[in-house]
């Protein structure tokens, strides 16, 4: 499995620091939180570790190879990314929508052979999207359309995942759900995953490592039991927050 | 049914009789005059739908249509001109076809610019062209003889009566049809948009500007052969959207195919309505296909 890792990296949009000098790496096995307050940046990173926007400095490597150099083909085969918005200007089927997620896996000339249809079928029973298959994408709700851009990434099978706010628009199993799935494939798949997330009790239960981006460039990266406390939430959020020792785990909430 | 049907009325027997003997005399009307104008008729409608199929791509707009980036406003000005000018009619195919290719170097260098793809800024610089285009044409239309105003208006609406059977024009079709159906599954993915497109592999900025040209191709080609026929290219498209589906796998196969067809049955009718007398193709496309794709569209929409 492969590791996708940044190299001093400076990242940079209309004028706000996002990152600078950042050194991440997401191995094998692990489910990162990102987590920062609005417009801090998240989508920007995310983007500059997908290698559709270039950083102001630095690389971003995949293994040892720097993604801008790469081709797109070859890179979409390893890293997939699970964008904010999902906008349909076309009408197509949920299957078929789904299945292209195989597109870097297939030839200028070929088709989607049985194995593609069935890893399609698949993904849509896990995100639970089974009898939609020939549904239309313009008539599905904005949690059904969220499951389904998710089912398209796992087709997809990448080895790092980036998921930009994997559960907007989710009811609260669902928001379980998908973040379960995160959880297998990086833990029992050997992939790895990095979540722009709003919710630090969801980071909290399902993430093994976070990465906080404070603003001005500065961030801070570790375990989640490290990084998850009063302290540093206060300051990544600027609010007063209280923390409750839940069953499963620490539980945190805006105090006051 | 194109070949039997004109000011002349064959007979089944006797376009049977045409068919197998060119010499004759119907054989002349259906070998030298009719057929040739099908093809070219079959021709430019699949020319329109193709481009049409691929404008909609391009600029993720479902209202793009083969003439929006001003492609057809370079022909149709040297065209014009070359009426006005005096040039010999033969030479027309040559001028739309030379007036054409100059709109698309003007927007491809003037949207082109640095940075990331822009689609907006494609669009822009396409639609003000065309406006341009425009103003120039209203001019030689109000400058011209008044003799050469029924041509001039003929040609504006679309027409095919100086066809002939376009060979090279096929083999552009024939051409760009296989290119765009190799690549067929990257449209798919550039309909969900650029950024998606990028995300699942495709070098997006290239493919976009390949599609501009392979679009600006076709319709150049149909532009030269017949005129601005309207309609075609934005109704075809959609109406095998509603019938076939989005994958352009089978879409662009519908489309060309349901193109030709439409264009030849849109001339027939053009020809054999108030015969001998003929009408401008291109008012035929849009009564036609009016009502056609209203039809279908109610129907979707009672469907779902």
């Amino acid at each position: 499995m492969t590791v996708l890792s940044c190299d001093q990296l400076d990242v940079r949009i209309a004028g706000v620091n996002v990152a600078s000098q950042l050194e991440l790496t997401l191995e094998p096995g692990q489910f990162w939180g990102l987590l920062g307050p609005n417009g801090i940046g998240k989508t920007t990173l995310l983007k500059c570790l997908s290698g559709i926007s270039a950083p102001v400095a630095g690389r971003v490597l995949l293994e040892s190879r720097d993604v801008s150099e790469l081709p797109r083909r070859l890179l979409a085969r390893h890293i997939g990314m699970l964008q904010q918005h999902t906008v349909y200007v076309f009408d197509s089927r949920v299957l078929q929508t789904a299945l292209t997620g195989r597109h870097p896996h297939l030839g200028y000339w070929e088709r989607e052979g049985p194995m593609d249809m069935e890893k399609a079928i698949n993904a849509l029973r896990a995100v639970g999207l089974d009898g939609f298959s020939e549904r239309s994408v313009t008539g599905l709700s904005g949690g059904e359309a969220r499951r389904l851009a998710f089912a398209a990434l796992l087709v997809q099978e990448p080895d790092v995942l980036l998921l930009d706010e994997p559960t907007n628009h989710l009811d609260l199993r669902h928001q379980v759900q998908i973040m379960t799935m995160i959880r297998e494939q990086t833990r029992d798949c050997g992939r790895s995953a990095l979540a722009a997330l709003h919710d630090i009790n969801l980071a909290a239960r399902f993430c093994s490592h976070i990465l906080m981006l404070f603003g001005d460039g500065q961030w801070c990266a570790g375990r989640s039991e490290d990084m998850l406390n009063e302290t540093s939430l206060e300051r990544l959020y600027q609010c007063p927050v209280e923390r409750v020792q839940g069953q499963s785990g620490p539980r945190f909430h805006p105090a006051g | 049914m194109a070949t039997v049907t004109g000011s002349v009325i064959l007979e089944w027997n006797q376009w049977l009789m045409a068919l197998t003997s060119p010499q004759s005399e119907y054989g002349e009307l259906v070998w030298r005059l009719r057929l040739p104008r099908a093809m070219a008729a079959w021709t430019v409608g699949a020319l329109l739908s193709l481009s049409g199929c691929l404008m909609q791509v391009l600029l993720r707009n479902p209202l793009a249509d083969p003439y929006i980036l001003g492609v057809s406003g370079g022909a149709s000005f040297a065209t014009l001109l070359g009426m006005t000018l005096g040039v010999a009619s033969g030479l027309l195919p040559a001028l739309a076809l030379a007036g054409s290719l100059l709109s698309i170097v003007i927007v491809f260098s003037l949207a082109r610019g640095e940075g990331p793809w822009s689609g907006t800024r494609l669009l822009l610089t396409g639609v003000v062209t065309a406006s341009g285009w425009s103003a120039l044409i209203s001019l030689l239309l109000t400058l011209g003889p008044d003799g050469s105003l029924r041509g001039m208006l003929f040609w504006l609406l679309g027409d095919l009566s100086y066809a002939r059977t376009p060979i090279w024009a096929i083999g552009a079709l024939a051409l760009i049809f296989l290119l765009c159906l190799g690549m067929a599954r990257s449209l798919n993915v550039l309909a969900m948009g650029e950024t998606t497109a990028r995300l699942l592999g495709e070098p997006t900025h290239k493919l976009l500007w390949l599609v501009y040209l392979l679009a600006s191709i076709l319709t150049a080609t149909a532009v030269s052969i017949a005129g601005n026929i309207g309609f075609v290219g934005l109704i075809v498209p959609h109406l095998m959207r509603l019938i076939v589906g989005s994958d352009h796998r089978t879409l662009l196969p519908a489309a060309a195919l349901f193109g030709g067809l439409f264009l030849v049955l849109s001339d027939t009718l053009a020809r054999t309505v108030l015969a001998p007398r003929q009408l401008p193709v291109g008012v035929v496309t849009a009564l036609l296909g009016v009502p056609l794709f209203l039809l279908l569209l109610n129907r979707a929409r009672v469907r779902q």
